[in-house]
């Protein structure tokens, strides 16, 4: 028995399976139904994976699913390719699939992030999969599973709207931070993963196809390219992004990106996507 | 660089890597066995294998062994080892009935049909820690001369039968057969069929499923109706898949479950007061505590019939692997999420102070 399951395993490393065949064909229906239906939450069979649910197993089973060995991957964390989940992701999907990995966008095919879309611009050439922690843009306002999709099934945001006005009310602006709720397509109201205020733009009318992965709620959803997405504001309030003034990135001077602050530093902003960064230095 | 000291990048990771494996790996005392954890840990394994929703021994010996006993991390390797394989059959259904008995404890009579079997138990064994064993040398095996029979196969009525046959229980057989829900394929969220909830709860963190139970029971937000236990057993059941060459059934291995019928005195009052009904829990391994949490759960859920949230309570918030998955994600940056929040912080408290000066000024 002992030495059945030790050949056993001992071919398993050879071929470094993540995430058998049928199983990414799964996915790869439930993800032409998200596309087919822009921000429609999709249910689907996630897996288990080597990285712990909330850890961007979602983001990874559809890498795992769409990505070929011909393709070329660029994972960051939080704007970060060095980012240790980042690394951790990125290894295990050029070990198991054999495609190239970069930190170039324009080198890129697929893209898989938490919390940001990279500055550079993103073309029809890309896949962009964002990892998302809680796909339920209406959690906030109402807990109740079947009341969420009657909501959702009848378009009735009502609530999300009376939420937003009482937000401005009560604390002069609209307080929601990151992962803003939007419409997409004039249908669906999703939750923009937890990416800053400031990528929401990039998501209206985009050339590329963005794909939403979340493992532990077991839901994908997407926004593919020329789509409407609206971030859910009013006539006269418009809909705002993280303010910059005053700062810049102390190594590459930049005030046009999404910038993060380390308050150990005096000078203390720097380029959350550090590739960009990098980049703009040594042009 | 100040900045450079939050990132990680491979040579960190590398590093934690090789930490925790020589660490592990060349710690000075003996290896323990694979053996040795099946045999000396045996609940530890069967729990692991629940939770894991995988009969493996073997490996899952080998996962607590890698995870240093982290049962959550043992589940998690055992998991997500099962998303590597194919499907390859499915077994045949298996009536429990043909259960060898190891062990059937029957609170709801003195003598039920069939006998009552105390079988390996710690309910009774006085709870004192024994320190004489301290000094038996680590490596000594203890033979014991008396033969101890561990299984039988006693003529025996399960308790919902006895009811049955004394029209003391509501009838819920219908002829309808339909495919259970199959959690690992599809997520479960309510309204679910019964078969969803009863896999996701034999697939349940224990302490998670006990918490669920105990939390309606004395919680704030839920009534949850104390139990009598029908049955109460351990034993072993065959596995069974088709022959793909004969089309015969084959056996081809054996596992062991906990089973659990929770009776249920209904009084509510648009139920027979009349009859009981019956709730049902099982589980991979020795694991009464989870079975009977959730017998009592399934009853209970039955008969909330979509009235409060127990339902979505149990669903989606008894993973193991879910729920410190997601606790434990809290520890990966957040630099972005907390960049914004701070940007909000300060766009309120600019508009406050504007306000205030406004007023100054009134």
């Amino acid at each position: 028995m002992t030495t059945l399951v030790s050949q056993f395993i001992a071919q398993e490393e050879l071929t470094q399976t993540v995430l058998d065949e049928e199983s990414k064909r799964e996915i790869r229906r439930a993800l032409l139904h998200a596309v087919c239906i822009p921000g429609y939450q999709v249910p689907f069979g996630s897996r288990e994976m080597p990285v712990a649910r909330g850890w961007g197993s979602g983001g990874l089973q559809i890498t795992l699913a769409v990505i070929g060995e011909n393709d070329t991957v660029k994972v960051i964390d939080q704007g970060d390719d060095e980012g240790v989940n980042a690394v951790n992701l990125r290894r295990l999907v050029t070990s198991s699939t054999g495609c190239e990995e970069t930190t170039e966008v324009c080198e890129a095919t697929v893209i898989q992030s938490r919390h940001r879309i990279p500055e550079d611009v993103l073309t029809d050439e890309h896949i962009l999969v964002l990892q998302v922690p809680v796909p339920e843009p209406l959690r906030g306002i109402e807990r109740d599973m079947r009341e969420l999709s009657r909501m959702h099934a009848e378009s009735d945001y009502s609530r999300m709207w009376v939420s937003l006005y009482e937000d401005k009310v009560r604390n002069g602006v609209i307080t929601q931070t990151t992962g803003y709720p939007c419409l997409v397509n004039e249908r669906y109201v999703i939750a923009t993963t937890p990416i800053p205020r400031w990528d929401i733009p990039r998501l209206h009318n985009a050339e590329f196809l963005t794909l939403f992965g979340a493992g532990r709620e077991k839901r994908v959803y997407a926004i593919p390219p020329h789509t409407i997405v609206e971030p859910l504001t009013f006539e006269d309030i418009p809909f705002e992004i993280e303010q910059n003034e005053g700062t810049q990135c102390r190594l590459c001077g930049s005030n046009t990106s999404f910038l993060v602050q380390s308050p150990s530093q005096e000078d203390n902003w720097a380029c959350s996507d550090t590739a960009w960064c990098r980049a703009r230095r040594t042009q | 660089m100040g900045y450079a000291a939050a990132r990680g990048g491979l040579n960190a990771i590398n590093s934690a890597e090789y930490l925790l494996r020589t660490l592990r790996d060349f710690d000075p005392s003996e290896l323990i066995s694979l053996d040795q954890l099946t045999g000396r840990l045996r609940l530890l394994v069967d729990r692991t294998m629940g939770e894991a929703g995988l009969w493996a021994p073997q490996l899952t010996a080998l996962a607590i062994r890698q995870s240093e006993g982290d049962i959550t991390e043992a589940v998690h390797l055992l998991r997500s080892y099962k998303s590597t394989l194919p499907r390859l059959a499915t077994a045949i259904p298996v009536h429990t009935d043909e259960m060898k008995l190891l062990r059937r404890v029957v609170p709801a009579f003195r003598e039920p049909g069939g006998p009552q079997i105390l079988g390996r138990s710690t309910d009774y064994s006085a709870r004192m820690l024994d320190v004489k064993e301290l000094s038996i040398a680590n490596s000594s095996v203890r033979q014991d001369s008396n033969k101890v029979s561990t299984s039988q196969r006693p003529q025996v009525t399960r308790l919902m039968n006895t009811l049955r046959d004394m029209n003391l229980l509501v009838d819920r057989r219908n002829d309808a057969d339909p495919e259970p829900f199959d959690i690992t394929r599809m997520p479960a969220r309510p309204p679910a069929p019964r078969s969803a909830r009863l896999s996701t709860m034999a697939r349940a963190e224990t302490g998670a499923l006990v918490n669920q139970w105990y939390r309606n029971i004395l919680g704030p937000d839920g009534y949850l109706h104390e139990v009598t236990l029908g049955e109460v057993r351990h034993g072993e059941l065959p596995i069974r898949v088709v022959h793909p060459h004969t089309g015969g059934a084959v056996t081809i291995g054996h596992f062991r479950i906990s089973e659990v019928e929770a009776i249920e005195d209904l009084n509510g009052i648009d139920e027979d007061r009349t009859k009981f009904d019956v709730g049902i829990g099982i589980c991979f391994g020795h694991n009464e505590r989870k079975a009977i949490a959730m017998a009592n759960l399934d009853i209970a859920c039955h008969r909330d019939n979509g009235k409060t949230s127990l339902e979505q309570s149990i669903l989606m918030t008894t993973d193991g692997l879910d729920s410190a998955g997601f606790l434990e994600h809290l520890k990966l940056p957040h630099y972005v999420t907390f960049r914004s929040m701070m940007e909000r912080k300060i766009a309120m408290r600019k508009l406050a102070d504007v306000d205030h000066s406004i007023k100054g000024k009134q």
